[in-house]
């Protein structure tokens, strides 16, 4: 048992060196724009750009908007062959994955020439299409996490017969996804969520491609161009993943309890 | 006749080749409690799911209340189910779950609070309202599911084996709770079971089933003691089966093994020499020649087991065995195997099986 637990803890520690060494390193170089002293002057300097608030912002819109399309387009998806269509699940998991497998710059190739100013569906000719469409696209790169937690987060539950007890009792099919699918699978919409943030926050190719003033292309514009800025971004934004965990976390708290989340 | 309440109207049902539902047909009066027995596979919950409106018909109709809902959904019936998962929502408490269907119709709250709180104290649950599902015992879930069900006042109650999840002595408190509300409300109720012990116990009539059709429907008490078929026989309390062949046909002769019983009035379309399936309940036969006993027949005793209060005795006659129980008398050692013995019963307790 003591030796057990000995390798346990030489285990947790060559882990934990592996993660926060390299953490601690960037963390100490983004201090060190002052010559001699540790400062906050490369923070203080990214905060202060105009377009590190613009394009967060612009971002954080993004991400949003891509989570409330993930969930209407992945959760009525999900539950429905999960209910009904059980033999389609294979292909559709394919399909899924196909953004994994698929480069982004291919798709968004794709997207340039099929919604192009001079195609029959013009999203590119506007702002707000080319915004749109960027929002499409950032839902189908999130597709395969969002539909996995959403399909793992289903598959606790009894969709069949909590459908079932629904409708004998008056439900329609919207209040069964809202009131009694949705609210019980929320835990893992969540962590779809959480996911599609981080993915949307950092994502380059399409952003830049699709001109989009987006964080990604601004993290890129930094990087390439300044020194200790982009230690002071890269923990900025390992800063606001860690705030998306624990806000999930609270959030869960406040989620309706359920016989799969006892506590 | 008064019009039945509930009409299923030779109803089919199959999957591509598989027919699992066969020209079912059962009208079921106001207020009456009607069980669906059988072995699993044998229709019974299909023909439950049909009514409740989760599976459509291939043929025939359902009518309630003189109403076709045969091609309505299920949330059009204004039918009452309790599942044999309790399905009770993970997400809301137990009132909110009671209140769920009252919610969907549209209920004042007041309304719907004070609905709530009946329906809790019908089930003997009023300290519950607050508490989530996973907060509560299988059988208190269940009295749940049931409040739940009834709550928006359906016109017709299905329960799908809502016991079969449940430990013995909670299944056996919970039935009569069932039943007892069932008489209270005077709800027309189905209820799907493979107990025979919950079906005879609780129903106003019970349906047989096996591959898909009704073999017998009739109360409990004829369920038992006349038995339309074989299957029924067989399948509804223990049985003795034994064979016998028709040597008088006109007189009612019955030839077991190479002794003689007279089935007068039984034997209606055999022949002599027709052979037969015959049936004793173990309840119907002694052991010794016992007064007001017309029948009897000699064996060798094969088996003896001693169950405390009872002791179960099996006589070979020829290739036939009848089992049978005797009270434990502590005055009388208990018979020995490989003893002769006579068993007697009365020739109006053997059944002719067909």
């Amino acid at each position: 048992m003591k030796s057990g637990k000995f390798w346990a803890w030489v285990v947790f520690i060559v882990g934990a060196a592996y993660f926060f060494i390299p953490l601690m390193a960037t963390v100490e170089f983004s201090l060190r724009m002052r010559r001699g002293v540790h400062s906050f002057d490369a923070y203080q300097i990214v905060l202060g750009d105009a377009r590190f608030q613009s394009t967060f912002l612009y971002s954080v819109i993004a991400a949003v908007f891509t989570i409330v399309l993930g969930i209407l387009v992945v959760v009525p998806a999900a539950y429905w062959i999960r209910l009904r269509l059980p033999q389609l699940r294979p292909i559709v998991e394919f399909i899924t994955l196909l953004p994994l497998v698929i480069p982004a710059i291919v798709i968004v190739f794709g997207y340039i020439r099929m919604y192009g100013s001079n195609s029959p569906l013009p999203f590119l000719a506007s702002n707000m299409g080319a915004n749109a469409l960027l929002v499409i696209g950032y839902a189908t790169l999130a597709l395969p996490y969002m539909y996995r937690a959403v399909d793992t987060g289903l598959r606790t539950i009894d969709v069949r017969t909590l459908t079932e007890a629904a409708q004998i009792l008056g439900a329609g099919w919207s209040t069964i996804i809202t009131r009694v699918i949705l609210p019980n699978v929320l835990i893992a919409v969540l962590s779809g969520a959480f996911l599609t943030f981080a993915i949307v926050i950092g994502e380059f190719t399409m952003a830049s491609l699709l001109n989009r003033p987006a964080f990604g292309p601004y993290l890129q514009n930094i990087g390439a161009n300044r020194a200790y800025e982009p230690a002071a971004l890269a923990i900025i934004a390992f800063a606001i993943t860690w705030g998306c965990m624990s806000l999930i976390q609270i959030l869960s708290r406040f989620a309706p309890k359920s016989a799969n989340r006892p506590n | 006749m008064a019009e039945p309440f509930l009409s299923i109207q030779h109803v089919r049902k199959s999957y591509g080749s598989n027919t699992v539902v066969q020209d079912f047909s059962l009208d079921v009066e106001p207020g009456e409690f009607v069980s669906f027995l059988g072995p699993s596979g044998c229709g019974k919950t299909t023909v439950l799911r049909m009514v409740a409106g989760f599976e459509e018909p291939s043929a025939g109709r359902i009518f309630v209340a003189g109403k076709d809902i045969t091609r309505l959904k299920p949330n059009q019936r204004n039918v009452g189910m309790v599942f044999q998962a309790y399905a009770l929502f993970p997400n809301l408490t137990v009132a909110q779950n009671i209140a769920f269907g009252l919610k969907v119709a549209g209920m004042p709250k007041a309304d719907a609070d004070r609905r709530v709180a009946e329906m809790l104290e019908m089930i003997k649950l009023p300290q519950m309202a607050d508490r989530y599902p996973y907060q509560l015992s299988g059988g208190q879930q269940q009295r749940i599911a049931l409040a739940r069900a009834i709550a928006p006042k359906p016109k017709l109650l299905l329960l799908d084996e809502p016991l079969s999840a449940l430990d013995a002595k909670v299944r056996v408190s919970l039935r009569e709770e069932i039943r007892s509300i069932q008489k209270k409300l005077g709800i027309t109720t189905i209820f799907v079971t493979h107990d025979q012990e919950e079906a005879l116990s609780i129903s106003d009539r019970i349906a047989v089933m096996y591959g898909g059709k009704a073999e017998q429907v009739a109360t409990p008490f004829e369920i038992y003691n006349r038995p339309a078929t074989k299957f029924v026989a067989n399948f509804v309390g223990t049985l003795n089966v034994l064979e016998g062949k028709v040597t008088d046909a006109a007189s009612g002769k019955v030839q077991v093994n190479t002794q003689e019983v007279e089935l007068k009035g039984k034997l209606n379309g055999s022949k002599s020499g027709d052979t037969l399936a015959l049936a004793l309940r173990p309840e119907a036969i002694s052991l010794g020649r016992q007064p007001g006993r017309d029948s009897s027949l000699s064996g060798e005793i094969s088996e003896v087991h001693f169950l405390g209060s009872v002791i179960r005795v099996r006589v070979g006659i020829g290739n036939n065995t009848v089992s049978l129980d005797t009270f434990n008398n502590s005055a009388t050692p208990p018979p020995a195997v490989g003893e002769k013995a006579e068993i007697s019963f009365s020739s109006g307790d053997m059944l002719v099986l067909h």
